[in-house]
């Protein structure tokens, strides 16, 4: 009842602040994407790709609006499609306030992007980047919902080094983090047994730290995150001790090259029990990637890159336990808007981008894999 | 008469081309920023939303072209992006929450009203504006 009070009071006093302003900076921005997926061996990313797939969309609309010099709000709605994950619900995939008191001292409270590495807070804007798919080590699309986004706040930063020494951009959040059921993570749950009627959550926090050189062209950052998760139903439970993940970046462009590497180490000790049953799984990530991309002649960029992940827990000579990808890209923007990118991976090791609901009959070990994805953004 | 036509496109994307690349662009800004010049790289900060304060403290307020050549040589010679990645790096800051894009206007007319109607705005134009409603800005290395 006090909630309720509480949430009425609130919007009625946003309501009459929305009614007296002036709405005419108000922005409307969004994207759309569709992708197919075709695989030598093995269906992908849980989609029937040994026979080709469709069944890889995605969209987003974001409403921002500037109430003074120092106050802006928006909220972004997300909705995706992949295989059996996400769909057909629209999320929030980030709503808040952000007040910036000045270049080096800002805050911004609600649901936020989590900062870590060079593309988390970009993951599912397929639109911002060459590649159909990130490097799924560090990147991996099935379960990027637990690294995108938290319930808190964060304090931002730019603080100007001096005209030759670049700038250091700082970022720092604490809020609540959470493990979506209808992601890859919540399709193995599922597989224990486990079906959470909320998403398991808990407290997660962390910060960004990179150096911009003075003319922009290198970045070299390190990200850290604490992320705890609990989870109950009537068959069992999950419990996962607070998880404290590593990430180390470059990125240098030069004209139409540019170069990235990541190094990422993910630490993850969950422990489910499962009707009185309780089961360890470790896992000991370390993932990284070099790539490389060149914008070849104007709209087209081709890129290569290869990622590499092992679980350091268990015995990284298993298949099971490594995921290593050498991948070709190629993307051309027909206009600002539109685009289209075809891909191929040639995949070794099944320990990343599969399940066994959708491989019934076993992995093997290696497979090559053809992405493509069209798509717009305004 | 096809070729006529193809002759004469030819020559029109020529003297284009020849006025994209020997075009300067002339800073503009509100006669409410009081610098009279600024440094190509807090130019590019400013524009890219990396800063939002001109070096004295006050807000500056970046406003674009929405294309055109004078949108590409400034991006070119200032920004040193082409139109694509330009957008793709406001894109970034707007779809993560991060930011809003600039204002964009579709000629250098509208552009200029509003620079002048706007404090603490800074814009570009293809020529020195006539007239005290904005101020020329100098860049300097």
């Amino acid at each position: 009842m006090y909630r309720r009070a509480c949430m009425l009071v609130l919007l009625i006093f946003c309501s009459h602040r929305l009614l007296g302003q002036d709405l005419s900076d108000l922005q409307i921005h969004g994207y759309a994407n569709q992708g197919f997926v075709i695989s030598s061996n093995n269906n992908f990313l849980s989609m029937s790709t040994s026979k080709g797939s469709f069944q890889w969309t995605e969209g987003a609309i974001s409403v921002t609006d500037p109430i003074n010099d120092k106050l802006r709000v928006g909220i972004q709605l997300h909705m995706y499609q992949i295989g059996q994950l996400g769909g057909p619900d629209v999320e929030v995939d980030w709503a808040l306030g952000d007040y910036k008191v000045n270049d080096w001292f800002g805050l911004r409270a609600g649901k936020i992007k989590i900062p870590m590495g060079l593309f988390n807070k970009v993951q599912d804007v397929d639109s911002l980047y060459p590649w159909a798919l990130l490097p799924q080590g560090i990147y991996p699309i099935e379960n990027r919902e637990m690294n995108l986004a938290a319930l808190g706040g964060e304090v931002y930063g730019n603080l100007s080094l001096g005209k030759h020494h670049g700038n250091l951009l700082y970022d720092a959040f604490l809020g609540e983090g959470y493990l979506a059921m209808n992601s890859g993570y919540g399709r193995q749950l599922q597989e224990y047994g486990l079906n959470f009627p909320t998403d398991p959550s808990g407290r997660n926090f962390g910060g960004d730290l990179r150096w911009m050189s003075p003319k922009g062209e290198l970045t070299l950052g390190a990200s850290a995150q604490s992320q705890a998760l609990d989870g109950q139903d009537a068959s069992g439970s999950l419990h996962m001790p607070p998880a404290l993940m590593f990430a180390y970046y470059a990125q240098w462009t030069h004209g139409k090259l540019e170069l990235d590497a990541e190094y990422w180490r993910t630490p993850l000790y969950p422990v489910l029990t499962v009707n009185g049953v309780t089961v360890p799984v470790p896992i000991d990530g370390r993932a990284w990637y070099p790539m490389v991309d060149y914008r070849l002649a104007k709209g087209l960029t081709v890129g290569t890159y290869y990622s590499h992940w092992v679980n350091k827990s268990e015995d990284t000579s298993q298949p099971a336990n490594y995921s290593k990808d050498w991948v070709l890209s190629s993307r051309y923007d027909f206009n600002q808007y539109f685009y289209a990118k075809l891909e191929g991976h040639f995949l070794h090791g099944i320990a990343v981008g599969y399940d066994a609901q959708t491989n019934p009959n076993g992995l093997k070990d290696n497979a090559s894999i053809l992405a493509a994805r069209i798509g717009f953004a305004f | 008469m096809n070729r006529h036509v193809t002759t004469c496109a030819l020559f029109a994307l020529l003297f284009t081309a020849a006025i994209a690349r020997g075009q300067d662009i002339v800073i503009i800004a509100n006669p409410s920023v009081q610098i009279s010049q600024i440094s190509g790289a807090q130019l590019r900060k400013i524009f890219t939303g990396v800063r939002s304060r001109f070096d004295d403290g006050t807000r500056a307020v970046p406003v674009l072209l929405t294309g055109g050549p004078a949108h590409e040589v400034f991006l070119s010679k200032h920004i040193g992006d082409t139109a694509e990645e330009f957008q793709t790096r406001w894109r970034k800051l707007v779809f993560t929450g991060q930011g809003s894009m600039p204002r964009q206007f579709t000629s250098e007319t509208a552009l200029l009203s509003s620079v002048a109607a706007t404090p603490g705005a800074i814009g570009y134009v293809s020529r020195p504006p006539e007239g005290n409603a904005v101020k020329v800005l100098s860049v300097v290395p």
